[in-house]
């Protein structure tokens, strides 16, 4: 019965073939480390937030008088409203933790690197959509953070050439943060996510075109690719269970940790709150924001932090393969990068003093630095390090996956269409 | 490595610097159970209610977490059930004589940086200053008086019975704040287990299935 039905679906819609191409049959490489799982978990998050948002829509409401007291009735009166308010707020935080080590994957392994550069942009335009979506819906809850947050963002906008004040005007569709502000984000926090979820798509289809990188760096022979189902399939969900671990220990029993206390006290747009605070996510861009002392200049530099990944494709020069693994001057910069991000978190958290200033200029100088400086060293790496010769067991790996490859050429997996 | 090590200890050092000249607040043990919570509402009736309000908070969830019946019935006098605790203090009357309006309580100990404890070493915090002022160590600005009596409390005894009361009425405004805390710690746990059991036998089937590659 369900072979004709499927017979049936199969002679309209090519069913069983996109199962077959997609994930029976999907050639995966077979030395994927669980860094590897993190792509897996962003969706799922992504899809935790759509549908805990959904509900939570359900009993909110977008108008200044009512929003606050809305959000104390989902925690006390809806059934379970708590668990879905806090399921929502920690999921945020999952979100950017998931997408910011799938990330730092990327760049320890140089994944960005061709034939994955559309991977790689397609990744950074869902990161501008994934920080517009989180800091739409920081206002909802109006608490002083969520107004004097989006006062202070919506503000930079001033720093736009000749219609600066318009276009401040523009996004808050009021002079100052007010119902039209509010509803509007409303509104756009709850499309951006369908966004997002088209651009996921557009990245899973380039990730099916140009297949997953593996952490050796080269493209591995057919006889190394093994099928995703039911290999990653399995290996995936044992992933989200550790991830489901962690995740509800927050919802569970530390949901207040991630929500800053001023956004426990209802938005007066009288009283500023001594020390204006972004979420976590958002520290280390704020921190560079604040670390130049002119308005125009400081929106540049923040904008240019999160966009300069765009770039990674082009700055590093180096063709040895497997990224930071198996070069040592890259993964000295990865790791100073890496601390030089958790600098600036920092940074951005305290209230400026003198001497955190000067800190979190030059963790921005450190910043710029590592950038502007990785075409040079990338090729002098790869100088050395062909001069050098790689470790032999790479040689080894490499000489042995060519060979496959020009034996069985048939079988190579780029393009592989059966 | 060893450099990275010393950055971060210089880092370290550095930090006491910006921790800035705030008011070390007391640590206390919050005590969750019901005893504390309902002697907590007592004193928080009979004391504070008179000013603050607790507008998110209905007669009908005192009932809800377990309070007496007959104490609930008391304080919310002819009021219905589904009432919220408002305030019984006129919003002019009290401009005039404090020159604000004193905050709703609902969500305190989660509203301010240090949360059960800062509410705690304010209720505590009061002072008589050399010019015979009452004054507060947490909150100099605050406007609101010495209800709990603590600095004009001399012998050991008295001063510790009332910071029993207070810690009563932060017990109070804990449980008043999140109201469904017990419940989600209790579902937490199940939750955990399960998750626990889950993940295991994740691996097991992930090792299982890898087991059928050949090396």
């Amino acid at each position: 019965m369900s072979n004709k039905i499927i017979q049936w679906i199969d002679h309209r819609f090519p069913l069983t073939s996109f199962v077959k191409h997609e994930l029976t049959a999907y050639p995966t490489p077979r030395n994927l480390s669980y860094w590897w799982n993190f792509g897996f978990l962003a969706g799922f998050v992504l899809v935790l937030q759509v549908v805990t948002g959904i509900f939570l829509a359900m009993h909110y409401k977008a108008d200044i008088a009512m929003s606050f007291d809305s959000i104390q009735h989902i925690m006390r009166d809806v059934n379970y409203g708590w668990l879905l308010r806090f399921m929502h707020s920690t999921g945020a935080s999952a979100f950017f933790l998931v997408i910011y080590i799938h990330m730092s994957r990327t760049l320890y392994y140089g994944s960005y690197r061709a034939p994955r550069e559309l991977m790689w942009w397609t990744g950074q335009g869902l990161l501008l959509l994934l920080m517009a979506t989180a800091f739409m819906g920081y206002l909802l809850p109006w608490g002083q953070m969520s107004y004097w947050g989006a006062t202070v963002i919506t503000n930079l906008f001033r720093a736009t050439p000749f219609i600066g004040d318009q276009v401040v005007v523009w996004l808050r569709g009021d002079y100052t943060v007010g119902d039209a502000t509010l509803t509007r984000f409303f509104a756009l926090h709850y499309l951006f996510p369908f966004l997002i979820i088209g651009g996921v798509m557009v990245h899973l289809v380039a990730l099916h075109t140009v297949k997953s990188s593996n952490p050796s760096g080269i493209d591995l022979a057919d006889k190394d690719n093994i099928p995703f189902h039911p290999y990653f399939t399995s290996k995936d969900f044992y992933g989200l269970g550790i991830f489901l671990i962690v995740y509800c220990t927050f919802v569970f029993f530390f949901p207040n940790s991630l929500i800053e206390p001023a956004n426990n006290i209802p938005a007066n747009p009288m009283q500023t709150p001594n020390h204006i605070v972004p979420e976590w996510y958002f520290l280390p861009f704020y921190a560079i924001l604040r670390s130049v002392p002119n308005l125009v200049g400081g929106v540049v530099a923040m904008g240019l932090s999160v966009m300069v990944f765009s770039f990674m494709p082009y700055l590093d020069r180096s063709q040895i393969p497997g990224g930071a693994h198996f070069r040592p001057w890259y993964r000295v910069m990865f790791y100073l990068f890496v601390v030089d991000m958790l600098v600036l978190g920092y940074i951005g958290y305290i209230p400026p003093t003198d001497s955190s200033i000067i800190v979190g200029q030059a963790a921005t100088l450190v910043y710029f630095t590592l950038f502007i400086l990785l075409p040079y060293i990338s090729r002098r790496e790869e100088q050395w390090l062909i001069r050098r010769g790689l470790p032999p067991e790479v040689q080894a790996l490499i000489v042995s996956e060519t060979r496959e490859i020009s034996k069985y050429p048939k079988r190579r997996r780029r393009g592989d269409t059966t | 490595m060893n450099k990275l090590i010393a950055i971060w200890m210089l880092f370290g050092l550095a930090l006491p610097a910006w921790a800035g000249d705030e008011v070390k607040l007391e640590d206390i043990k919050l005590d969750t159970s019901m005893a504390a919570v309902e002697r907590g509402a007592d004193t928080l009736m009979n004391v504070c209610h008179g000013c603050h309000s607790l507008k998110y908070v209905r007669y009908r969830d005192l009932l809800t977490a377990g309070i007496d019946k007959k104490k609930v019935d008391t304080w919310r006098g002819d009021q219905a059930l589904d009432t919220a605790m408002t305030g019984l203090l006129p919003d002019d009357t009290a401009m005039q004589m404090y020159g604000k309006i004193p905050p709703d309580l609902s969500l305190m100990t989660k509203a301010r940086e240090g949360g059960t404890n800062y509410v705690y070493s304010y209720l505590i915090g009061y002072y008589i200053t050399a010019e015979g002022a009452a004054s507060n160590h947490v909150f100099p600005a605050t406007r609101m008086p010495d209800m709990l009596g603590i600095s004009g409390a001399t012998d050991a005894a008295q001063r510790s019975e009332i910071q029993h009361k207070a810690q009563d009425v932060v017990s109070f405004l804990a449980w008043a704040s999140d109201p469904h805390e017990e419940e989600r710690r209790r579902l937490g746990f199940y939750v955990i287990a399960y998750l626990f059991v889950l993940t295991a036998l994740l691996y097991v089937v992930k090792k299982q299935i890898w087991s059928r590659l050949k090396k």
